[in-house]
């Protein structure tokens, strides 16, 4: 389930990450954009919050039912003459997968950008049944040809500088004449276009995930800008649609509700530019379209979220805005994460499905600013959950020596006032006299490292104990 | 047991926890299926008369679509040998087997029927419904309207009926399921493609068209 997966070396991930020059580049040229761009949309929808509440709710009713909304959807996909598999593992879906495949003798597969496919591997399983798999949304082309994961749910190549995207293309497009010039942006779009429409029409089968689905109607729906999870799921004769089964929502009108605040949140749009309900295989006079029509449900480890304290993360709509927002994964990127979902979405979901000495070491990754909470569509209480895992990760002895030692004294401290009050008393005392004159230090004991980019602010030499009984005098 | 039953029997299990009573939760269910009722709809989404058109046409400004209004139907083809000339493009267009058009006089450009090929310069569609919400065109596929269309032509035009200019989702989905449509898939597309997965900076024309306009016939 989590082969490959590094989230458990996430301290040596996030050094290595901020060492990386290239990255940092990247970065620094993505960050804030995102932020301003979701600031303005609310700004423009005065209902925006009173709609995160109905969304929230909307996931908490379904959750609540889905084992019904999931039978009413398979009925639904089956009346209109497609397939449900359903996916226990992520071994499942890749055999349901390959087991299409196979049948209708496939060579190359397109695929429209999925995290669900990521998480189950299924490049892999199909790389490894000689079968070519090609990405088309242009940011996992672009890490595809470079042999890498997502760096971000919803810009997955967001890590990659302008020149190493030319650098990918030279080599991937060796057929094309060396002397072009790809020096521009628009440049290296052109030709991405036209060696990707090539793919499209060349495939036998074509695999997209679902922003929803909708147990009303049997539709899966996708949400994109670029319209390559449309050629996609149009042009081979059969469209495969991979999905888990929290997806699911009631109704068209409950897709509505989810749409109002899924673009704004992930990019500041207010709609993207494709969206797209997907239901059965083409009609018998229909010109184009797929011949098959077949959806995964994948569980791999959600079910059993249900009615935990875990629950919340299943209303999760992969907007990206926590990520977007976290100081954290603003820093060292989504690589460091380790695993198929980045930032603090990725700090509370990838302990939950890939277990606690794989992915516990994720949950330290939070300031616990509250930001990620405070913009998330569906009120997810990420810096809860990142405190669950917490307790679970020192409960079982995974947490760091040093850490361990140092909560341990933190612990003896708290619950003797008196000790507590003598160390507060030096410390600050102390640390006020280091700091004299500039009111900061430059250097901190035993915080080196959080000193050596920044100033800390030096104590005024009394505690907040001393401070308050003064105050009540 | 199948993947199948271990996944749902999981989930029956977890929602046992609230409440016992399995016959009601399914009555529910199917209550708010069958009933489909609007949640909170926006005041964006609500517009009527001239405001709603006027907000839709800005709305498919600010989503880079550009506008064309003609009076009758019937000059179509010739608003669009024109919109071609205005664009450099050749005078050829690319469409499905739409009655709408098919009663149409096509002889001052060549207009062929038949879903996308790799190289579409221009394509033709019928938008079933405008969204004043967003500016967003609804497109059903089909013989009429192959869906190919809308993602293969370079630029892509469509046609709209005023009337057909919905305020939001709500009175959209309500005229859909009126008209009784059931295509393979419902295109929502608000704009022309674009990514921004280059360097982050946002670039029209990704894998669908570069240019979408839109006539508008009152
Ligand atoms: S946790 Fe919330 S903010 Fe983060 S991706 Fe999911 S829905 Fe978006």
């Amino acid at each position: 389930m989590s082969a490959g997966a590094t989230s458990a070396e996430f301290r040596a991930n996030s050094r290595a990450a901020l060492a990386d020059a290239n990255l940092q580049a990247a970065l620094r040229g993505s960050r804030g954009g995102f932020v301003q761009k979701r600031a303005k949309a609310r700004a423009a929808l005065p209902e925006f919050d009173a709609l995160r509440d109905e969304a929230t709710a909307l996931k908490n009713h379904t959750l609540a039912h889905l084992d019904h909304y999931l039978e009413a959807f398979e009925a639904q996909v089956v009346a209109s003459g497609g397939q449900v598999h359903w996916a226990e593992t992520a071994a499942d879906a890749r055999a349901a997968v390959l087991e299409i495949c196979d049948r209708v003798g496939a060579r190359t597969v397109t695929k429209g950008k999925s995290m669900i496919s990521e998480e189950c591997g299924i490049n892999e399983a199909l790389t490894a049944a000689n079968i070519t798999p090609v990405e088309t949304d242009l940011g996992e082309y672009i890490i595809q040809l470079r042999g890498e994961t997502p760096s971000h749910i919803i810009a997955p190549a967001v890590h990659v500088t302008v020149p190493e995207i030319e650098t990918a293309f030279r080599a991937a497009h060796a057929g094309l004449d060396p002397a072009r010039d790809l020096s521009r942006p628009e440049a290296m779009l052109k030709e991405a276009r036209a060696v990707l429409r090539e793919a499209y029409f060349a495939a036998d089968v074509g695999i997209t995930g679902a922003n929803m689905l909708v147990a009303e109607t049997g539709q899966t729906v996708i949400v994109t800008n670029e319209g390559n999870g449309d050629l996609t799921q149009s042009l081979p004769r059969v469209h495969i649609v991979i999905a888990s089964i929290e997806k699911v929502v009631p109704t068209l009108e409950d897709a509505a509700t989810l749409l109002r605040v899924l673009a704004r949140s992930a990019t500041g749009q207010e709609m993207s530019v494709y969206t797209t309900f997907s239901r059965g295989p083409r009609r018998a006079e229909d010109l184009d379209g797929p011949d098959e029509f077949h959806v995964i449900l994948l569980d791999n480890g959600r079910s059993a979220l249900l009615g935990t304290e875990f629950e919340d993360m299943l209303r999760c709509i992969r907007c990206g805005a926590c990520m977007n927002h976290c100081p954290v994964y603003q820093a060292v990127g989504g690589h460091a994460y380790g695993w198929v979902y980045p930032g603090p979405i990725g700090a509370v979901l990838t302990p939950a499905l890939t277990g606690v000495e794989q992915g516990g070491a994720l949950a330290n990754a939070s300031t616990f600013c509250g930001r990620c909470e405070a913009v998330c569509p569906v009120r997810i209480p990420l810096p809860r959950m990142m405190r669950s895992w917490r307790e679970k990760e020192f409960e079982k002895r995974l947490t760091p020596r040093g850490m361990r030692r140092g909560l341990g004294l933190w612990l003896w401290l708290s619950r003797r006032p008196k000790a507590w009050r003598f160390a507060t008393r030096t410390a600050a005392r102390v640390l006020h006299r280091m700091g004299r004159g500039s009111g900061a230090l430059k250097r901190l004991p035993f915080g080196a490292d959080w000193t050596a980019t920044r100033d800390f602010p030096a104590p005024e030499g009394r505690t907040f104990m001393e401070q308050w009984k003064a105050m009540k005098r | 047991m199948s993947g199948r039953e271990t996944i749902l029997a999981r989930v029956r299990a977890a929602a046992r926890q609230r409440t016992e009573d399995d016959a009601e939760r399914e009555d529910r269910v199917a209550g708010r299926i069958i009933r489909h009722e609007p949640g909170l709809v926006p005041r964006q989404g609500a517009s009527s008369g001239h405001g709603r058109l006027t907000q839709f046409l800005n709305k498919l400004d600010q989503a880079s679509a550009s506008v064309g209004r003609i009076s009758s139907l019937a000059e179509l083809p010739r608003v669009i040998a024109r919109e071609l000339r205005k664009r450099g493009l050749p005078a050829e267009v690319r469409m499905g087997a739409e009655p709408m058009f098919r009663s149409l006089d096509w002889s001052v450009l060549k207009a062929s029927i038949g879903p996308g090929r790799p190289v579409e310069p221009v394509t033709l569609s019928r938008a079933e419904f405008g969204m004043a919400e967003t500016g967003t065109l609804v497109l059903c596929s089909g013989l009429d309207n192959p869906v190919t269309l809308t993602f293969l032509g370079e630029t892509h035009f469509v046609v709209l009926r005023r009337s057909d200019i919905m305020a939001g989702f709500e009175d959209m989905w309500a005229a859909f399921r009126a008209r009784g449509l059931d295509p393979r898939t419902v295109n929502m597309v608000t704009g022309p493609s674009r990514s921004a997965d280059i360097g982050q900076q946002l670039q029209l024309g990704a894998h669908g068209p570069m240019a979408l306009h839109v006539f508008l016939i009152d």
